[in-house]
């Protein structure tokens, strides 16, 4: 069995260390590798033949109009996606080389090791401290839990601002504020990718902003794949970009698919497509 | 579960990082850009520095060098454009980040513009193969040659400070540059006779040179200026100006 194979199987530590050690200093090499991804609710033809590769230590952006399929392709980064009955996943989701669909994958594990956050900030109804230390508490953590807490908040960039009501609760902090504690809970795990829902479209611009930063930070220990709505934010914070767009399908439903995937400085100065043109500069439809 | 899943999670020291400012990451896109054109403003002078000396010491051999130098100044004024004009795609810039950026874009012209005047100096000792004896000539080319090289040199600290009070006294200071050049005219038809017609023709393109680096300095200078405070000296924009 394969090196990360095996992780996702049993043991799910350290997959950021062994995993980066074969990364070549030039192109960065890809955590996942997606190609005739199709996702299916039922009948409802979602996604249709999505290939994209995420590069370890980059963020990637998915954008595109409502219904463009970018937030159900994120989804099956983690196996999401299973836990809606009728949906079904057709072809090949790879990360580090091993297909995530693979019969002996747990997907538990897989959510160990790929972290998300979402758009709404979803604090646990618990202490500050308790949020973070829930997870490893369930992972049998057993080392020095006040310096995780402490770290994980710091990595998040709230330590400072928490450091003295750790035991108060987590919804006395502002929006931006539980994000970022999403965000540090999201961490503690020690994940290898955290992929982000829309994770800053409730929050004001100063808060936006603050995370984008923090997200500039976190991509030399993660790698971060963020779905928006917001393009500008995407143009901001991604080195990738991959636009998303609907079509009619032959049923007559609307399905998504991938139009252009590139680095994100020639997506907005210079898309290979129109539509992407046309989406970007607000000439959409 | 497995002990071992446990290992790579929490790293037992905590090392505190760094969260100063909220758009940290576009303040280093901005500060790379501005340090850039400071770069390319840098080998510039250099480059002029060098032309002056090869056309005073009549150094054919240092020719090549300087158009070799102009080279690295086009490159890095491809990157920086590119880089700027990602920016502003990128970064949706407002204030004093538009007005840089906006500016960096006028500046990099001024920059890539002075390099090759610096180049067309370079050819005029190829043409001139040797500057006229006179004493009074030569001296009148090493000191417009010094005066354009500092006044130009003094824009770039202006910008790399965003000194607007330096940026604003350029215009004042290039007068001693307009003047030698007038002055270097002056004599250039005084010794007309003996300098013949070819070598009066490159000589009065050689005034006009250091004359046009020490424009690009005062603009360099006044997109300082505009830069830190919105306005350009004395409310008119560059383009509407008299030409003097």
């Amino acid at each position: 069995m394969s090196e990360p194979m095996n992780r996702l199987v049993t043991t799910p530590a350290a997959v950021g260390d062994s995993a980066s050690n074969v990364a070549s200093a030039a192109e960065p090499s890809a955590v996942f590798s997606v190609t005739d991804l199709n996702v299916f609710y039922g009948d409802f033809h979602a996604v249709k033949d999505v290939g994209v590769d995420v590069k370890e230590h980059e963020i990637t952006a998915f954008i595109g109009p409502s219904g463009c399929g970018k937030s159900t392709v994120l989804r099956c980064f983690n196996r999401m996606n299973d836990l809606i009955e009728t949906a079904r996943v057709e072809g090949s989701v790879r990360y580090h080389g091993v297909d995530l669909y693979g019969n002996d994958v747990d997907p538990v594990q897989v959510r160990r090791h790929i972290g998300m956050v979402f758009q709404k900030p979803n604090p646990f109804p618990k202490s500050i401290y308790d949020n973070i230390a829930f997870g490893p508490r369930i992972a049998g953590f057993k080392g020095n839990m006040d310096d995780l807490v402490e770290s994980s908040l710091d990595r998040a960039a709230l330590w400072d601002e928490v450091k003295d009501i750790l035991n108060q609760s987590a919804f006395a902090l502002s929006g931006g504020q539980q994000q970022r504690l999403c965000i540090a809970r999201a961490i503690a795990t020690s994940p290898d990718v955290l992929l982000m829902d829309e994770p800053a479209s409730a929050l004001d611009p100063i808060a936006t902003l603050r995370i984008e930063e923090l997200m500039h930070e976190l991509k030399s220990d993660y790698t971060i794949i963020i779905v928006t709505h917001n393009m500008q934010q995407a143009a901001r914070v991604s080195d990738r970009t991959a636009f998303f767009n609907v079509s009619l399908n032959e049923k007559g439903q609307r399905t998504g698919h991938l139009v252009e995937f590139d680095e994100t400085g020639t997506i907005f100065t210079n898309p290979a497509e129109t539509a992407t043109e046309d989406y970007i500069t607000g000439r959409f439809g | 579960m497995d002990t071992r899943d446990t290992g790579s999670i929490g790293t037992g020291n905590v090392v505190h990082r760094h969260h100063d400012e909220t758009r940290h990451h576009f303040s280093e896109i901005l500060d790379e850009i501005r340090n850039g054109m400071v770069e390319m403003g840098s080998l510039v002078v250099e480059n002029a520095r060098r032309a002056s000396v090869a056309l005073v010491e009549n150094r054919l051999e240092m020719v090549q060098g300087i158009i070799d130098g102009d080279k690295e100044v086009n490159q890095r004024y491809a990157e920086l454009e590119r880089l700027t004009f990602e920016t502003l795609a990128r970064q949706q810039p407002v204030a004093k980040d538009l007005r840089f950026l906006v500016s960096s874009t006028r500046i990099l012209y001024e920059l890539e513009r002075t390099g090759d005047l610096v180049v067309n100096i370079a050819y005029i000792v190829n043409d001139l193969h040797g500057l006229p004896a006179s004493a009074q000539l030569r001296s009148l080319v090493e000191r417009m040659a010094a005066a354009s090289c500092d006044l130009f040199a003094t824009a770039i600290t202006a910008l790399g400070d965003l000194d607007e009070v330096v940026g604003r006294r350029l215009d004042a200071d290039d007068d001693v540059v307009d003047e030698l050049v007038e002055a270097f005219y002056e004599q250039i038809g005084k010794e007309r006779e003996v300098i013949g017609l070819e070598a009066g023709i490159a000589l009065n393109r050689l005034g006009r040179f250091w004359e046009r680096i020490g424009d690009h300095a005062v603009n360099i200078g006044e997109n300082t200026v505009y830069i830190v405070t919105a306005e350009f000296p004395g409310d008119t924009h560059l383009a509407l100006r008299d030409e003097d």
